[in-house]
């Protein structure tokens, strides 16, 4: 029995994977296996999946079920006492396994590690911009507000704590889901934020950046309105656990969520959006103005900028389109 | 050469268990279940000793083992050292009632202080008893009590008068809420579900007092299906007046209400927390979060169709795990005493190094 499982769901990414799953063969930990959730890609990631041949990888495949369906597939054929994820145009650094096992091994409270992440091109090129977040005494409001897990390919997951979140809903006859898979978006912080607001497994971070996170090109600046939709679904379903804690950092939350939004309305190059978003943000609460000033008013003249001039210089464009989205 | 040896056939032992919390509830009538039950008469000569939340140590005790039914706090902290002290040779039991995964995750923000409070406070006695196999392994987990000093010993109440409960109607029309109005219950999310379930014949009756009184009737205001109904003026009346139980917890260490709804034969839908995570019998369904949708959803399905039958329904409509829950106290009890009574007469200067007071 392998101790530790990484996976990886993939949806149409042959052009990437390759790569992906050559970082994730490069790690120096070594027990552990790779499971390759297919999630009916109409591409030849099978095929290049298979092309590898490695043995520690193994090939799952299922019909379409979106990001957390893959990851809930993946989870479900998991063996290992340690679970990480790892989305199919993303690398990981050689050591990066091998520190999470460390942590958890040495932090038994913790059930979900994470680290910071370097962002780079299509090409695999580094942007020089990095996701650095908090990394201890993370409650759930800074889940909430600040997500310093960051990405969908930085956490490495104890079992015990992602099966102390698993549920069977109605119609479901072939396995357990982790991750909500009425979710399109804002499926993995719904699942940490769960987490910490349902168990009492700890959220904590080891320093580097030991992701390699791949910013895709070209966002469209219309995704931010449904992603903000199932930001806001998010809130509304986990509201009931914990109505006292929704009630006091939802609308500092709901800034941070917006402002981030109008970042990737700048990256886009739709300023009109950016500045509504930003509106919005200032308007939800003046935390964010507060807690970080400096990137709370970039984001507001970047915004102005691009709604009057329609672009900024490529070095400003620090956020990103979510992938998957 | 003789020695003189108090054997644990000689007599049985006399039980002090102390509580600090006199009103009418669960802690209250596992009480009085203990004292009352013949079962548990055979395995000691039990007394409920009231005692000063924070002075456990200020009443005087004379017995052979002393049970602790206290809250563990940091005020109450120097309270059960004091206990420990003053009874250095008998065992000392604690029973867990408050603390589980739930509530830590619900209400403590400093949870490593919080442990460690904890872990302190079960360091004073020989024995922890979890209420729930789900509470235990969540101590196991955090490593709280040393090895060998944890068991399972799950509560009782009277239940003869749930028994003697009328059958429910099928399908549902009738819901009920039972216990403290408070935030742990999540009452407030079943009455958001139950107003999204159309059906004019439908009720949702709230049995129960407490703090979340006032902002719970006005969820409820403007829906005349649904109605306050104060304390049952008996146990089981509850249940009589309902066809269906709904335990939307969003913590509960071992889930009381449950296990009387199932022995009064009532249909039960719980939250998939703490206590309520464990085998409950075929009457139980669980639903995974607290979302209103997944509760208006719950409510509506045993609201239309008739109960599902299944091979064992006609032999154990109380559902397994449910029928005869005093069996499974007993025995906790039984075998948490019989480790303890054997080496009860040893006199305490001879007591192995882990018993004594840290």
């Amino acid at each position: 029995m392998p101790q530790a499982s990484i996976i990886v769901p993939a949806y149409n990414a042959a052009g990437t994977i390759g790569v992906t799953l050559r970082s994730l063969c490069a790690q120096t930990h070594a027990d552990f296996e790779i499971v390759v959730v297919d999630d009916g890609a109409t591409d030849r990631t099978a095929a290049v999946v298979r092309g590898i041949g490695d043995r520690r990888i193994r090939l799952v495949q299922q019909p379409n079920r979106g990001l957390a369906g893959a990851r809930n597939s993946g989870i479900a054929a998991a063996r290992g006492e340690f679970i990480g994820f790892c989305d199919a145009d993303d690398l990981w650094r050689p050591a990066k396994l091998a520190r999470h096992v460390e942590h958890l091994t040495a932090a038994p409270e913790v059930g979900l590690s994470y680290s910071g992440s370097e962002l780079i091109d299509e090409v695999g090129r580094p942007l020089g911009l990095a996701q650095k977040p908090r990394l201890s005494g993370v409650t759930a409001a800074h889940l909430f507000r600040r997500n310093p897990v960051g990405n969908g390919s930085a956490p490495v997951m104890r079992r015990a704590a992602l099966d102390a979140i698993a549920w069977r809903p109605a119609g479901e006859s072939l396995r357990d889901w982790w991750f909500d898979e009425s979710f399109r978006q804002s499926e993995d912080v719904e699942c940490w934020l769960r987490l910490m607001l349902t168990t009492d497994w700890e959220v904590a971070g080891i320093p580097g950046l030991l992701t390699r996170y791949r910013i895709a090109g070209g966002g469209l600046s219309a995704g931010t309105a449904r992603q903000y939709e199932s930001w806001e679904r998010m809130v509304a379903k986990l509201t009931p656990v914990a109505p006292a804690f929704f009630a006091r950092n939802t609308p500092a939350a709901r800034a941070y969520q917006l402002r981030y939004l109008a970042r990737r309305a700048v990256s886009a190059g739709d300023g009109r959006r950016a500045l509504a978003l930003s509106a919005r943000a200032m308007a939800a609460s003046r935390r964010p103005l507060a807690e970080e000033p400096v990137k709370t008013l970039a984001t507001l003249a970047a915004s102005a900028v691009v709604a009057v001039t329609g672009g900024l210089p490529r070095f400003a464009q620090a956020t990103h389109r979510p992938k998957g989205a | 050469m003789t020695f003189q040896i108090r054997t644990p056939a000689a007599r049985l032992p006399r039980i002090a268990h102390l509580v600090d919390d006199t009103t009418p509830g669960g802690v209250s009538r596992y009480l009085a279940f203990i004292a009352a039950d013949t079962g548990m008469a055979a395995l000691g000569t039990h007394r409920i000793v009231p005692v000063p939340r924070s002075r456990p140590a200020s009443v005087s005790v004379e017995a052979d083992i002393i049970v602790s039914h206290l809250t563990i706090t940091w005020r109450g902290l120097p309270g059960l050292m004091a206990l420990r002290a003053r009874h250095a040779g008998t065992p000392l039991i604690h029973v867990e009632h408050s603390y589980c995964e739930g509530f830590v995750a619900a209400n403590v923000r400093a949870r490593r202080r919080f442990l460690t409070l904890l872990r302190a406070g079960y360091a004073l006695f020989d024995r922890v008893a979890a209420v729930s196999a789900e509470q235990a392994g969540w101590m196991d987990r955090h490593g709280l009590v040393a090895p060998g000093v944890l068991s399972v010993v799950p509560p009782s109440v009277d239940f003869a008068p749930f028994r003697a409960v009328d059958a429910a109607a099928d399908p549902a029309r009738t819901f009920a809420l039972i216990g403290r109005l408070d935030r742990q219950k999540g009452f407030d999310v079943a009455i958001a579900a139950f107003r999204a379930v159309e059906g004019p014949d439908l009720r949702l009756k709230i049995f129960g007092e407490g703090p979340e009184g006032a902002a719970l009737r006005a969820l409820a205001a403007g829906d005349a299906r649904i109605t306050f109904e104060g304390h049952a003026p008996a146990p089981n009346a509850a249940y009589a007046a309902a066809d269906v139980v709904l335990m939307p917890s969003r913590w509960e260490p071992f889930g009381l209400v449950a296990r009387e709804a199932l022995v009064a034969g009532r249909r039960l839908v719980v939250s998939a927390t703490d206590g309520l995570r464990g085998p409950l019998g075929p009457g139980a369904t669980r639903v995974a979060g607290l979302s209103v949708g997944q509760w208006s959803e719950a409510i509506a399905g045993l609201a239309q169709s008739h109960s599902v039958a299944t091979s064992d329904t006609d032999t154990d409509t109380g559902g397994g795990a449910g029928a005869e829950p005093e069996v499974a106290t007993r025995d906790g009890w039984a075998v948490l005493l019989a480790g303890l009574w054997q080496s009860a007469p040893v006199p305490s200067d001879m007591l192995p190094v882990d018993v004594l007071p840290a």
